[in-house]
Order: structure tokens, then sequence, then C-alpha cells
């Protein structure tokens, strides 16, 4: 699994890392540029299929948390 | 006006009348801030304490709870507590004080990097690295712990910068309104689909759960009562369906009620409403409710699939989503189940009893008293163990905001500080604490928060000399083997209450219950039951971890 992310927060990558550990699934590729603006990240995952849906849906969510205020 | 006042006064901007908190040397430029300040600063004896309080509060008002405390220690015994937040979704922000920005990275005096530690179990952190931003991130962090779906948020301050002179320009930042993102439009198409699906039911049922909180117990009730839907509750969701309702069937899960777990295990459509399918819940996934259509509405997508893979998803505010289903119910005819509410209701009985010796008080008969006992506009909240199911499986809250309990992290120590909390937040109403002797040890010194400030708030203890809810699955699952769950050495409670100043009673003969109960019930001001209770009673229904309703027992073996 890819995810190409745009994050507030360049700590969040290190949340999803965690998470994709605690899921039992290993992070193959973290590539990330940061700037005053945001984070842009490109991640692969590899896992059990479930786990990596699971941890999907959880990247999802950090994404709701950390978006900016409108 | 310095770092320390902007704090002080984005909280006041915030609508903030109580912070629970406990002083230590980063965090002292805010107290100095607090100092005869209209916010008041409640001083619990303990920060686990405090975010408990501070959650007690939110979860009673509906409001942000805030709590505050120092540096390394001080943060770090805030953990618990944001995770228990965390997990039942409770809108709190806490504000730590960290060391002065020279000395973080060189492992300082109270140094702990607690935006690390707390990234798992709160919504969002931030580490304030510039004063003029103290303002708009606090400001940001109520914004963020109540949009969507709600939970806590920290806020982490250097000394320094607490300390820092500001521009006002910067330093009077005005609150943000709730994310307009966190609050999806309704699919109409998915609203169709579920109308379409409730009217072909023959056995439907809804789940209630905590997502009721959103304002949503009206809409709730109104949706249930116009189809007259047979419906359960998670223990997040109690109080939301009436008691009055006879189509209600109570709690489900582990410790739920059989006619609640039986009709949702017969239904064929599932309605569930801003639940998260715990595994308290479920048992086995795989053989929860087998036959059912699951129609599954909650404001964070996240949920949808996670455990039950959902028929039609309706993401979006509770409210919102019952309004629409309601509006689409009521296009055209109206379906009815009455004769299934009767069915399900017929699938459960009375609550077995397991009471032991007749001449020992038991904790159900405790309680079933107690709850009688009560009035309407209680607030209740509990401890983590036996008697949380107990309670739960007999309190009558008439709201869901009427009964805290921490559900999903399970947190010992939480019942007496929330209850704190909860008196602060509603000063006009009876609030109880309803806990047992192990967990009421873990925050005992609360006894002087409750005298200091003469909270009026009551402990109901249930004490059978055990970690019982251990004792029962070491009794259940582990042959007996009472491994570390004994305490029947514990202390003289109602001595120990009498020192702290507060009132104490002791009931421990099923005779004189009934008037001890009473008049601990009606009671003016703080006050302690000790209720000494039959060691080895269990809690019954049970569905063991992992299995279904068709393991259930209801007595042993």
């Amino acid at each position: 699994m890819t995810c190409d992310l745009t994050l507030r927060d360049a700590r969040s990558i290190a949340r999803i890392v965690n998470l994709a550990h605690r899921f039992n699934c290993r992070c193959t590729r973290i590539d990330a540029t940061t700037d005053d603006e945001a984070t842009r990240a490109s991640l692969a995952f590899d896992g059990p299929a479930l786990a990596l849906t699971r941890l999907r849906a959880q990247i999802d969510r950090i994404l709701a948390y950390e978006a900016p205020a409108q | 006006m310095n770092g320390a006042q902007t704090v002080v006064a984005a909280l006041g901007r915030e609508g903030v009348d109580f912070i629970f908190g406990y002083p230590g040397g980063a965090i002292m430029p805010m107290y100095d801030a607090l100092f005869q300040h209209p916010v008041r600063h409640v001083l619990c004896r303990h920060e686990a304490a405090a975010v408990f309080a501070a959650s007690g509060y939110a979860r009673t008002s509906g409001r942000v709870g805030v709590c505050c405390a120092t540096s390394g220690p001080g943060a770090t015994n805030l953990v618990t507590g944001l995770t228990d937040a965390f997990m039942d979704s409770v809108p709190v922000v806490a504000i730590t004080g960290q060391v002065r920005t020279e000395l973080m990275g060189t492992d300082g005096f109270q140094e702990a990097d607690v935006c690390a530690i707390t990234q798992g179990v709160t919504k969002m952190n931030f580490l304030v690295t510039d004063p003029a931003k103290i303002a708009s991130t606090l400001h940001e962090a109520f914004a963020l712990a109540r949009s969507g779906r709600p939970g806590p948020v920290l806020v982490d301050i250097p000394n320094d910068l607490l300390k820092a002179q500001i521009d006002p320009a910067f330093a009077e930042s005005q609150p943000l309104p709730v994310r307009a993102e966190s609050r999806p439009r309704i699919d109409d198409a998915a609203i169709r689909d579920a109308v379409a699906r409730i009217r072909a039911a023959r056995r439907p049922v809804a789940i209630i759960g905590g997502g009721v909180r959103a304002d949503a117990v009206e809409a709730y009730r109104t949706f249930v009562s116009l189809l007259g839907l047979p419906h359960a509750s998670t223990i997040m969701g109690l109080g939301a369906g009436s008691y009055h309702d006879p189509a209600f069937l109570g709690m489900l899960g582990m410790h739920g009620l059989k006619a609640a777990n039986k009709a949702v295990q017969r239904a064929d459509v599932l309605i569930a409403l801003g639940m998260r399918f715990d595994d308290r819940v479920t048992g086995k996934p795989d053989r929860f409710a087998r036959t059912a259509q699951v129609i599954h509405a909650d404001i964070d997508a996240t949920e949808f699939g996670k455990i039950i893979r959902p028929d039609v998803t309706l993401h979006g505010d509770l409210r919102d989503t019952l309004e629409a289903l309601v509006a689409e119910l009521v296009r055209t005819q109206v379906p009815r189940f009455d004769d299934w509410a009767v069915e399900a209701r017929l699938l459960g009985g009375p609550l077995p009893s397991d009471r032991v010796n007749e001449h020992v008080l038991s904790a159900t008969d405790v309680l079933d008293r107690f709850f009688a006992a009560l009035p309407e506009n209680a607030v209740v909240t509990t401890d983590v163990g036996q008697h949380q199911m107990w309670a739960a499986q007999r309190a009558r809250p008439t709201h869901p905001r009427n009964f805290a309990t921490s559900a999903g992290l399970g947190a010992m120590g939480f019942g007496f500080p929330a209850a704190i909390g909860a008196q602060f937040a509603r000063p006009d109403a009876p609030v109880f604490a309803v806990v047992g002797d192990g967990g009421f040890q873990m925050c005992l010194p609360e006894l002087a928060t409750l005298r200091r400030y003469k909270v009026p708030a009551k402990v109901l203890l249930i004490d059978n000399q055990n970690l019982g809810m251990v004792r029962q699955w070491q009794e259940l699952f582990f042959s007996e083997r009472y491994s570390a769950t004994n305490l029947a050495d514990n202390p003289d409670f109602a001595a120990i209450a009498r020192a702290y100043g507060i009132e104490a009673f002791f009931a421990n003969d099923p005779a004189g219950a009934d008037e001890t109960i009473r008049r601990f019930v009606d009671h003016q001001g703080p006050a302690l039951l000790h209720a000494a209770c039959h060691p080895t009673e269990n809690v019954w229904p049970m569905i063991p971890a992992g299995m279904t309703v068709d393991d259930l027992m209801e007595a042993r073996a």
C-alpha cells in the first residue's frame, strides 16, 4: 500500500510509522519534504490486508485531525 | 501581558469557568496568572485526578474540560486520563508547562517530551515555540477538541514562553468555531437506502452509543418511538433510551442484559448509531448479529468496517443523521415494530441474582436500593470493575450526561475525581460516584479536594475486599487461582473519610441497609457510604470474552 500525503505536521509521519508497526505492518519507504506550508510525504507499507485497511483508516483519521482549522 | 496571562485570557474567551490541575516549577507563571483570576483553579491532589475531573466535567456538561500540569512527572501523570478521553471521545484540553526552551533536549530537571508521549492518545498536540502563537494555538486546541468526533488535545508551553512579554495584537486571538468540515453533509441516497432496509425489515434493532452525546438524544428518542423499534445501548449511550419506553432493552455486551443481546443476535437489520462495535459489545465479531444487514451511522468514517462490515454507511453528525432518517420515514407510511418489540423484551428476564449469603450485604442489593433512592436528575459516575457493570445494569439515567464511566479504556481511579468534575459542571445536580475498593484507593487523596471546595458529591463504595472483576475471571477462567486480587486488609474507609472531614456512613447488615442508604442519599454535603459486601458475588449475566450470546452465562457452572 502506498500513501501520498500532504501533512500539516511533520510529526504525523512518526505517528503513522508507529501505527504501522503496531498493526504488524512494515514501512518500506518514506520520502518526505517539508517547508513552511506543509510536509509532503510518500510512504509505502507491507503487511496483512486487514491490517493495511485498518492502517489506511487510521491515517485518514490523523489527516482529518491535523487539517488546519478553517 | 506575558505568555501566561495570555493563556488565562484565552481560557476566559473560551468560556472556561474551572480548570483542574496541580502546580509545579515549569508552569508557575500560569499559576501566577490564575491567582485571583475569574477562571477558577481547582487543586486536585494528583494530576491523574485532575484530568479525570476535567473529563467528568466534560462528559456531564458537554463543554470542554480543561486541566493543567507542570512539565515532566506532572505531564506524564496526565497520560492515562488523556487516553481515557481519547477512547471515549471526550473533549479535554490539557495545558502543560515545559522546561525552558534552552533546556529542552538536555535531559533537564523535570523534562519529558510529552508531545511525543501523548501523540498516539490525543487528537493532536502542540508544542508552542513562539509566544505570539500561544493564544491562537489554545483557541485551535479548543476548536479541535470539540469538532467532529470530540477528543483530547494537549498544548505544551515552555516556561520561558509563559514569562515572555507579548504584543497585545497577538494576545487577543479569538476562539474558533467548530470546524465546518467536521460536520459532513448527509448523503440523501444513503438515507433512502437505510430507510428502505428498515421498511423491509421484520426484526430491526437499534443500538445507540456514545455518539448520542452530540445533542442527539431527542432525535434518537423520536426515531425509535416513531417506529416502535426495540433498541439497546452500549455503556456509553446509557441515558439515551428512555427507561419508560418498553421497547428499550437496556445495555448490551459482555455484561449486558439478556434481552438486548438476544434481540441483537436475532435482528435482521441492525441500526448502529454512534457506536463502534467494541469487543466488549461484539464478543466474536464474525458471529455477532450474523443474520443482520448493518446500517452504521457515525461521525468518524474510520469506524466503518473497522470491526463489522456495514451494508449502509451514514457518515455525519448523529443528530443530522437521525433527523434525516425521520424525515425520510415520515415522507410515506411509517412501519411499526411493536409486536417484535414485545417479543424482543420477552427474550430476557430479571437480572440473575448472585446473592451468596442472606446475612451478608449483597453488592447488587445495595445498588438496587441505591438507584431506587436516587432522584431523577442524579448524575452518577462509576469507577471500573464489577460495581461498574452492576451499576450500568441497574442505573436509570434520564440523559447520557447523567452517567459517566471510563468505558473504552476502563481506567480504575476515574470514578471519584470524575464526580468532582461533574459537580463543578452541574452544581445543582445531586452527584454520586459509585466506586469499588480497588479503584477508590487509587484516588483517595481527592477526599481533600472534596473537603476544600465543599463539593457535595457523594461516594458509594462497594467494598468486597477484592479486585472483584479480576477475581471473577480467576474463578471462572483461571482455575480459582486468586493471584493478587485479595484486599482483605483494606483500611477503615469511613475513618479515612472522617479524617478528611467528610461525613461517613457504614453498612454491612442487610437489615439496616435501606435506612443507611436513604440517609446517605439525602445527606446535605459530601459523604461516603462504605458498603461492606460479600467478597465473592459475581456479575451476571456474562458473555465470556471472544464468545457470543449463545455462550451467555447466568450463574457459576
